[in-house]
């Protein structure tokens, strides 16, 4: 192709086409009734939570490729209107727990979301939809506001340090269908907690068929003092579309370390934040991806230092393999009069395939001016020296490549502070690695 | 730090003033296919520019912002802009020959004509035409051509066709149609096979009409194995409404040449700057920009490096200074067609007294590349509470075809800096002047002498009465 023309032509997309690309939706399952049958059995606050979110995904148009964070991905695979009834009761089973009688005794709750509501409705009610609000235009958060059934509440009252991990499992299953768990944390003054959640499952015979729409979202209160330790996998079977939205918010001396790991799925979009509210609060967010095959992952992150004297920290890795696509981007804003922030964001990318694409923008944007705020990313491949310091030592290119690769992803690993969920995520790692 | 406002503020922005100038030419305000007739007419061109004029006019219209580019939807009134002002017939190759009061103008600026003995060759625009160019007998004699861009379309059709537009056609964004339809003036450089032009060639623009847009357009045109150093400076007065200057710059940087470009960019405050400029880097080319920032009310301006030939190598060395009521944004593209190329971006930001500067960059890897290596480092220094300042970098890596590295990083003048210097009994003030100048040290000591001293004693004067 003649190069020059190559250049006008990568964006060079008419509004035309753009237009035929934008996908009507004919929503059938979702649907105005379809939200109020949900709804049956909510009290008032939560009815019209859902129905304030089912008008802000009305109003919203589908994202299309011509939307600056969506330009890597076509969301036409994904059949809205082939998609069965939305209830999440139906599509996703969770196994919560431990919680040990003595932590219950304390005040300590960990519940699915539909007792939470019944048993413990004051507390819910001042927190849910407080960080994710419904009016909050993001199309699939506001899908996932509507619908949302299933899910998890943990509660820590004030001072109570909980040593073991708490652990809640969301498996997804079915063919055709969509899945909604909300998650609600609450980690009051001086309280201390390891939550490990699991999004797994999902069409087991192959990427055939109408893809499963998968849309959570993750509501973290870390108050005063509260120290909340968070891991999140998520291994999906092929043919899912996910989208996940997860926030913290964190008040003054409180601190959350975060590790994600992301590896299933045919399509995600995750957008983490973390919001800086109080003096002293600090935020580790660490992030591991393996993709392969034609596996398209979008990740958008957001250190928002709302306070000044913050520290957040923040390293996304990801290996690409064949065909796969990753496109991330990270911002850092900082907020007027939020002087002593210290802000640092990395995004190292791992590319082994010439088929695949890699897509990074670190993004700051700064309005104070006592403060330290850095990023880099990098986009790069194994290095020759290490895979020949490797091969020298007798090992094969396979297992030299293998080794490299996983101590690209060691330092992501090393954040979990729990020894079991640690060799958990690295055996998902290994396995995905290995071939 | 920069300038315009500033300075205007303590009555310092020199280039402030502006002069009643007999007009030659003017079209009324406003966007209309008769404008681009009645400037076919004045400069006579031939057809093919006319027919390129109106479609890039319907491009114009058409085309919307590109949907990244943050403001700028209502804030230009295009109809309320004049589009063709000349205060000249022809240009002139004598400066005696350039009438007398816009002599006076440039003497006001300090392009004087002692300047050009420094320089190969000197250019000075005012409003939409080219008032002076001239070049060195020498460069002259070895076949250097230093034109206005006019005058390249009249006197070198072949070279000109063959270059003009293939490096950002119409269609490239809404400002470079918009040029494309009015352009007048700016350069036109062609540098024979194996010509080392040592001595930069010199142009500078000077807007002294009021809501005024400027449309200067510059063709480079490298041949194998030669170099060009081409410098331009700007200014524009200060009045109470707005002006635009959209240029269009194309540069072909053949196989194994050398082209640096500098710009040393000073409008006031009331100018919107959105500027294309690109290079096409051939087989084992080496393309430079320098790019200063210190003036006008917003910039939008990514000098970029298109690598079409195996083995290229280019920079983008980037200065910002956003200053009270400016928008610096600023930043650099680099795009890989071809492979074993490599690349490096540094930019540097300043922003003060509410300004703000943003940093844009593209790094992109497209098939045939391979083995490409990108480096960028922005780094940005943010003074007091009232200004902002953004990093805005997109790097897209198709396959494993490239090693890209970013990093940015934003601080303040930093309390152990200054404790250390005032220790030493340095005032307050001049350590502040001290650590900005080291922090934009590497990239104006790469600017030629007499611009990197102008740009130090802006800094200095904008310290003035900064800490406090």
């Amino acid at each position: 192709m003649n190069p020059v023309a190559a250049v006008h032509d990568r964006r060079g997309e008419s509004a035309l086409t753009a237009r035929r690309r934008r996908i009507r939706i004919m929503t059938n399952a979702f649907s105005r009734q379809t939200v109020e049958a949900i709804a049956s059995g909510d009290p008032p606050w939560l009815r019209s939570q859902r129905l304030a979110a089912w008008q802000t995904f009305e109003k919203l148009p589908l994202p299309t490729m011509r939307d600056v964070e969506w330009q890597r991905f076509d969301l036409r695979a994904l059949k809205l209107d082939k998609i069965g009834v939305p209830d999440s009761h139906a599509t996703i089973s969770e196994k919560l727990g431990p919680l040990a009688p003595e932590l219950a005794r304390k005040g300590v709750v960990l519940c699915d979301m539909r007792t939470a509501i019944a048993k413990h409705a004051d507390i819910v009610r001042e927190y849910l939809g407080k960080s994710i609000a419904p009016g909050e235009p993001r199309k699939f958060a506001a899908l996932h506001g509507a619908f949302w059934k299933t899910g998890t509440f943990l509660y820590v009252p004030s001072g109570v340090k909980i040593a073991d991990p708490l652990e809640a499992a969301h498996e997804f299953s079915g063919h055709g269908v969509a899945g909604f768990p909300h998650t609600l944390v609450v980690l009051e003054p001086g309280a201390e907690a390891t939550l490990v959640q699991k999004f797994i499952g999902g069409p087991q015979d192959g990427a055939n068929g109408v893809p499963n729409i998968h849309a959570s979202g993750t509501e973290l209160f870390v108050k005063e003092g509260a120290h909340l330790h968070y891991v999140s996998l998520q291994n999906f079977a092929p043919n899912v579309f996910d989208f996940t939205l997860k926030r913290a918010h964190v008040a003054r001396d409180a601190e959350i370390d975060w590790v994600l790991g992301m590896f299933g799925a045919s399509f995600q979009r995750y957008d983490v934040e973390c919001v800086m509210e109080g003096e002293g609060g600090t935020s580790f967010m660490y992030a591991a991806a393996v993709l392969d095959d034609h596996q398209q992952f979008g990740q958008f992150t957001r250190q928002h230092h709302k306070t000044g004297n913050t520290v957040s920290d923040l390293m996304f890795k990801n290996v690409l393999r064949d065909s796969a696509v990753s496109s991330y981007a990270g911002m850092i804003r900082v907020e007027k009069n939020a002087n002593g922030t210290n802000a640092y964001q990395a995004n190292r990318n791992l590319v082994l395939s010439d088929k695949a694409r890699c897509d990074t923008k670190p993004i700051l944007e700064i309005e104070s001016n006592q403060l330290r705020c850095t990023h880099g990313a990098t986009v790069g491949r194994l290095e020759e020296q290490q895979l020949f310091y490797l091969r020298s030592r007798g090992l094969t290119e396979g297992q030299a490549r293998d080794v490299l690769i996983e101590a690209f992803l060691d330092p992501v690993l090393a954040r979990i502070q729990v020894e079991s969920v640690q060799k958990e995520f690295a055996e998902l790692v290994h396995r995905k690695v290995v071939r | 730090m920069s300038t315009a406002s500033d300075q205007l503020l303590r009555g310092q922005y020199k280039e402030g003033f502006h002069d009643d100038l007999k007009i030659v030419h003017k079209v009324p305000k406003g966007l209309s296919h008769d404008v681009v007739d009645y400037m076919c007419d004045v400069k006579d061109e031939p057809r093919w520019m006319r027919d390129f004029r109106h479609r890039s006019l319907d491009l114009f219209l058409k085309q919307g912002l590109p949907a990244w580019l943050p403001g700028l939807r209502d804030e230009i009134d295009y109809n309320e802009m004049t589009y063709y002002v000349s205060p000249v017939e022809k240009s002139a190759r004598r400066w005696e020959d350039v009438p007398a009061e816009i002599r006076r103008t440039y003497d006001k600026l300090g392009i004087a004509k002692e300047e050009q003995k420094l320089l190969g060759g000197l250019g000075a625009q005012i409003d939409s035409e080219m008032a002076y160019h001239n070049i060195q007998e020498t460069l002259a004699k070895q076949g250097v051509v230093f034109l206005s861009c006019d005058d390249g379309l009249r006197q070198y059709p072949e070279i000109f066709r063959e270059h003009f537009s293939k490096a950002i056609p119409p269609e490239d964004n809404k400002f470079a149609a918009l040029n494309s339809a009015f352009w007048s003036g700016g350069s036109f450089v062609y540098i024979p096979k194996g010509v080392k032009c040592d001595i930069p060639l010199s142009v500078y623009f000077r807007i002294n009409a009021e809501q005024f847009g400027q449309f200067e357009r510059t063709l480079i045109v490298v041949d194998d194995g030669a170099f060009c150093h081409y410098v331009e400076g700007c200014s524009a007065p200060v009045y109470t409404t707005n002006s635009l200057h959209s240029a269009v710059v194309e540069i072909f940087v053949k196989d194994r040449a050398r082209c640096r470009y500098t710009t040393i960019q000073n409008w006031s405050t009331d100018v919107y700057n959105l500027v294309t400029k690109r290079a096409f880097l051939y087989k084992s080319a080496v393309m430079e920009w320098v790019d200063g920032n210190l003036g006008s009310k917003r910039t939008v301006k990514y000098p970029s490096c298109y690598f079409m030939g195996e083995g290229g190598h280019g920079e983008v060395l980037s200065l910002a200074s956003a200053d009270k009521g400016m928008w610096q944004d600023a930043g650099a593209k680099m795009v890989f067609y071809a492979p074993n190329c490599t690349g490096r971006i540094n930019s540097k930001s300043i922003s003060g007294h509410g300004g703000r500067a943003s940093y844009r960059g593209l790094v992109q890897v497209n098939p045939p590349a391979g083995n490409c290596r990108v480096q960028v480092n922005c780094d940005a220094l943010i003074l007091d509470e009232r200004s902002r300042t953004d990093t805005y970098p997109t790097m897209e890596v198709d396959g494993d075809l490239a090693t890209v590295e970013h990093e940015a990083s934003v601080s303040n003048v930093s309390e152990e800096q200054l404790f250390y210097l005032m220790s030493r009994g340095v005032k307050k003030e001049d350590a502040v002047s001290m650590i900005v100048n080291g922090f934009i040290e590497p990239i104006v000591k790469e600017l030629p002498m007499e611009f990197a001293v102008e740009i130090n004693r802006l800094i200095n004067l904008q310290m003035e009465g900064s800490v406090g």
